[in-house]
């Protein structure tokens, strides 16, 4: 732009030879307009903005606004400056005055797309694409209106052409952000892959990369990445979570938690951050901590049902039904739709004594869960503990196609040693335990098992009910903390916006004081 | 019985009233009994005396006007006006809410330190009509104007003494009966002018009278009585001079230390702005007094205002050490307690307050809510009934209100907390907290432009709240609308300056801005 006005210069030298008198001879004479647009440009990229306002504005009365760089440089200097009205309106100018400038338009464009218009915003750079046909900034600009307009084949249309103009991180990750907002995780995966390939020390892009990985369970990919992101940027808060996880889905608790601490230096009052540093300690069995760890993630984000399950979880394993089955609740009419919960719910009514009520929690468990075999076989415990061994016949053969159809789909799985035991011991005392398809333990020890049950049928089987179900809890609490990440990177906005309930105390605090004057009266009166 | 014996008597059982009758008999008699009148005198007094030592609410005026500090543009950490922000070991705000003027929010309103000064003329006009706790608009006559009605009552037939037809110099040479007089002026006469319209200049008019009573009487007395030269520096400050009734305290220091005498100066230097002056001086003083409990209260507020928490509760436990009945100590240990992720330990603070015999709506709404955080479920509703029975405004209906919204919001019920919140708003239509939390509900449902206009609204009411600012900045930015986002996110700015998440959305902004 600059470089164009300057080339402009010598276009029109005639005009100002008579005009300018008070200068000594030897300066060359400059055509007014430009005259000074050096100088303007210098203090704008020094940005030094407050001379260069005083500049334009003398520049604009000499020349009765017909300066275009001069408005240019002052509607850069407005939008830098959050004005983005004004600084549209000045670009307008701009247009105006020189309606061929690609620049000019851009800007106008650019402006409209800042003030969220996004549809005239899509006018104006389609007007100025028939400008220019291959550049690159109007392609990716369009396609990311598109994407504001929620029109995503569009928007990956006018992203890929903005790649092959000219290739960019920034048109990567917006490419990449309209396919996962399409729900193609594959193709986002191919793009920032691509991304990377081409700028390999963009901490950004490799967390991002990392992320989706870890999101389609591929480990050793999703580490690699992470752990390049964290060379290029050790303060990355997002890998660093990530990263954490990962360790700590391997128990590996201090490391993550000296990970954990970096991030903390850098970000006090995220929530996803304090939730894993309060399963670190849970891992660690310091269950205080971990308590204290998860109500304050609590306290910053009381929306987020992931802290409520993991306070339930380790409510139950303290053994305080009550207060579990508080924030499980809670978890529950925050997020309906899990067997999960239903089950722990359901686990924390069975200690409460209320086997009725934890039945028909089992029942929407089961009927909302899919795969998970822990809800039919602690369903089937409580039955097979309330003494009726047909429905808990049913439920433990519905546990073994879930245990078969998991089998199949993936030869690695690994079941819970203690959901295995506990699932043999069930079996024996249901006497159906011979074609289990756990396919080691061996017929002895099967019916070695299957006496001793039935010689001392419920009493052994309760508590070790309970154990079950927190076992499990554990290894969905780890696979949970996997998950945060993704709600960290992808609705961070939404997440932060509990903060602002933490105000809640505060009438509170308000309180005592008013409490304090009455106080204060009283000693007068006394003296 | 002698009457005047049974005066006195009544006086040293504090029937005052009857006391007075029985001396205006007695003056009636003999108009010149000195005695009697000596004695009236300070019934009278006795009837409305106030402690100088706590009041003290300045006026907008005074607030506005002030010229008083001596550093205007005061390093960080050496004034109450820019108290520092990060403070060591304290919460942050984003976890412990703040007060108007940007500090923690505090757990005991005191008069003159429960909110700091005003920045700008709008700010202060604004204060009272959003914060129950800020001082009133009017000038510093709004307690003595109660005082003064009182005062008024208690005698029909005028004035006891016309303070124009005294002879000021014949009462300071006689010191008994100038001590009194001086009381009563001070006390007495100066409310009862303060009521009319006239107020300022009659309160001067009364003040110089006093002024010359008590510049006369340390004459008098050689300038060695030490009374004399507290009182001279009350009247200086209560005139504004707060270097000479700095002067004249310091001397009377010098004669004969006291309690009182510290805490006078104390009070002149917060008015000159100098807290750390006031640490230096009250160290001093306990040094002479050790262990006494307004000396080491004083500590602890002025930490409290700038904004060290850490140091303040350490003096507050001194306190209790002392005098464990202090209500004003156990309700500051206990709310940071709460604040800082201890609501059971606040709780037993709570439960101490209530044994003591506390028994209003904020402490039963404190209770609450350090059940409901210490997860004793059974106790937080009943708690909060109790606290909307006697609540006796509807301010504080709204605030438990805005309360239980929390818990619901706690136990996941969104119905309930829609409606609590709502309810908050019919009670106190400025509850700027409220608003915010119906707008992030609205948001959670999607309704963003009513969310937009919530937020709106508690970012006008409140604008000290960093909430507000931030939340509508997010909503804009996801949205698309860049530069309302952006005049957001500098508020929110420069309400916390610490706070993540804006400093990275402003960040995200500033990029967009930069871009060719």
């Amino acid at each position: 732009m600059e470089e164009q006005e300057k080339a402009s210069i010598p276009d029109g030298p005639q005009l100002s030879a008579e005009i300018r008198k008070p200068r000594p001879k030897k300066v060359a004479e400059l055509p007014i307009l430009e005259r000074r647009n050096w100088l303007i440009h210098l203090h704008y990229i020094r940005k030094d903005y407050e001379t260069c306002k005083t500049i334009i504005k003398e520049q604009l009365q000499e020349t009765q606004g017909m300066c275009e760089y001069a408005i240019y440089v002052q509607a850069l200097i407005f939008r830098l400056e959050g004005k983005i009205q004004e600084s549209l309106e000045l670009f307008q100018t701009c247009a105006i005055l020189n309606p061929q400038n690609l620049d000019n338009l851009k800007q106008v464009a650019r402006s409209l797309f800042l003030l969220g218009k996004h549809k005239s915003a899509i006018e104006v750079y389609n007007e100025a694409a028939r400008l220019n046909e291959k550049d690159w900034e109007i392609e990716h600009n369009l396609g990311v209106c598109y994407m504001y307009l929620k029109d995503f084949e569009k928007a990956k249309e006018h992203l890929n052409c903005a790649l092959q103009h000219s290739k960019h991180d920034l048109s990567f990750v917006m490419l990449g952000k309209v396919h996962l907002l399409d729900g193609n995780v594959e193709e986002a995966i191919e793009v920032y892959k691509k991304a990377v390939e081409f700028s390999p020390e963009n901490a950004e892009l490799l967390t991002t990369l990392g992320l989706q990985y870890l999101q389609l369970g591929l480990y050793q990919k999703a580490f690699e990445h992470l752990g390049n992101a964290l060379t290029y940027d050790s303060n990355n808060y997002k890998a660093i979570l990530a990263a954490g996880s990962m360790m700590q889905t391997h128990s590996d608790f201090d490391v993550a938690l000296s990970k954990y601490r970096v991030a903390a230096h850098s970000s006090p009052e995220s929530p996803p951050l304090w939730n894993n540093i309060g399963m670190c300690f849970f891992g660690k069995k310091k269950y205080v901590a971990a308590i204290s760890c998860l109500k304050r993630a609590n306290y910053l984000a009381p929306f987020d049902w992931k802290i409520l399950y993991n306070l339930g979880l380790v409510h139950l394993t303290m053994q305080q039904f009550a207060s579990a089955f508080h924030f499980l609740s809670a978890a529950i009419s925050l997020h309906p739709k899990m067997g999960e919960l239903y089950m722990l719910l359901a686990v924390a009514l069975t200690n409460l004594e209320d086997p009725d009520n934890a039945k028909r929690s089992y029942e929407q468990a089961v009927a909302l869960d899919q795969s998970n075999p822990l809800v039919n076989l602690n369903y089937s415990i409580l039955l097979y503990n309330q003494g009726d061994k047909k429905r808990a016949l049913n439920q433990y053969q519905e546990m073994e196609k879930k245990v078969n159809k998991l089998k199949d789909s993936s030869n690695t799985i690994e079941f819970d040693p203690e959901l295995v035991d506990m699932a043999q011991k069930i079996g024996a005392a249901l006497q159906v335990g011979e074609n289990l398809v756990w396919t080691k333990p061996a017929k002895d020890s099967k019916s070695k098992q299957r006496s001793a049950s039935a010689g001392k049928p419920s009493s052994t089987q309760q508590p070790l009910g309970s154990n079950q179900a927190l076992g499990q809890a554990m290894s969905s609490a780890a696979g949970y903390s996997k998950n945060i990440q993704l709600s960290t990177d992808r609705c961070s906005a939404q997440l932060q916006k509990p903060p602002s309930l933490p105000l809640e105390p505060e009438p509170g605090a308000e309180d005592i004081t008013s409490q304090g004057e009455p106080e204060r009266d009283k000693r007068h009166e006394k003296r | 019985m002698d009457p005047l014996f049974m005066a006195c008597s009544y006086f040293r059982r504090r029937k005052f009233q009857l006391c007075a009758e029985i001396c205006t008999a007695l003056l009636e008699k003999n108009p010149y009994d000195q005695a009697a009148w000596s004695l009236k005198t300070r019934a009278l007094t006795e009837m409305v005396y106030v402690d100088e030592v706590d009041i003290d609410q300045e006026g907008i005026a005074e607030v506005i006007l002030d010229d008083n500090a001596i550093a205007q543009i005061a390093r960080p950490g050496t004034s109450l006006k820019h108290p520092t922000t990060s403070q060591a070991g304290g919460p942050s705000p984003a976890v412990r809410p703040m007060s108007q003027a940007g500090r923690p929010i505090s757990g005991f309103v005191r008069p003159g330190t429960s909110s700091g000064r005003p920045g700008t003329m709008e700010q202060a006009i604004k204060t009272p009509r959003t914060a129950s706790t800020a001082r009133p608009v009017t000038s510093a006559s709004g307690r003595y104007v109660r005082l003064g009605t009182a005062s008024m009552l208690t005698n029909p037939d005028g004035p006891f003494i016309h303070l124009s037809r005294l002879n000021i110099s014949k009462y300071a040479g006689k010191p008994y009966l100038a001590k009194t007089l001086f009381e009563y002026i001070f006390h007495h006469e100066n409310d009862v002018k303060s009521v009319s319209l006239f107020h300022q200049y009659f309160l001067s008019f009364s003040s110089i009278k006093l002024f010359n009573l008590a510049a006369l009487a340390t004459e008098h007395s050689q300038f060695k009585d030490w009374w004399w030269k507290v009182q001279l520096g009350k009247c200086y400050y209560r005139l504004g001079l707060h270097r000479e009734a700095e002067k004249q305290f310091k001397s009377a220091l010098k004669q004969q230390e006291m309690v009182d005498i510290f805490l006078y100066l104390s009070k002149v230097y917060i008015r000159l702005d100098q807290p750390l002056t006031v640490l230096v001086l009250l160290k001093e003083g306990l040094d002479h007094f050790p262990g006494e409990v307004t000396l080491l209260t004083g500590i602890a507020r002025i930490h409290d205002e700038m904004n060290d928490i850490v140091s303040a509760t350490e003096y507050y436990k001194d306190v209790l050490k002392q005098d464990n009945t202090n209500v004003e100590a156990i309700a500051c240990i206990g709310s940071n307690h709460f604040y800082s992720d201890q609501p059971e330990i606040a709780l037993r603070f709570y439960r101490r307050l209530l044994q003591m015999g506390v028994y209003n709506c904020q402490l039963f709404n404190n209770l609450g809510l350090c059940c409901f955080y210490a997860q004793q479920y059974d106790l937080t509703l009943s708690s909060f009934e109790r606290a909307l029975s006697l609540a006796v405004n509807d301010e504080e209906v709204a605030d438990v209100w805005y309360n239980l919204g929390h818990i619901a919001v706690g136990i996941g019920d969104m119905t309930l907390a829609y409606q609590c919140f709502k309810l908050a708003l019919a009670n106190n239509n400025d509850h700027a907290e409220a608003y915010n939390n119906l707008a992030v509900l609205e948001m959670r449902k999607g309704h963003h432009e009513q969310a937009k206009g919530f937020l709106q609204t508690a970012a006008s009411l409140a604008p000290h709240m960093y909430e507000p600012h931030y939340n509508f900045a997010a909503l804009s930015d996801k949205v698309g609308d860049l530069q309302s986002s952006y005049v957001a996110a500098q508020k929110s700015a420069a309400a916390f300056p610490e706070h993540v998440n804006t400093r990275q959305l402003i960040k995200q902004l500033q990029q967009h801005f930069s871009m060719l």
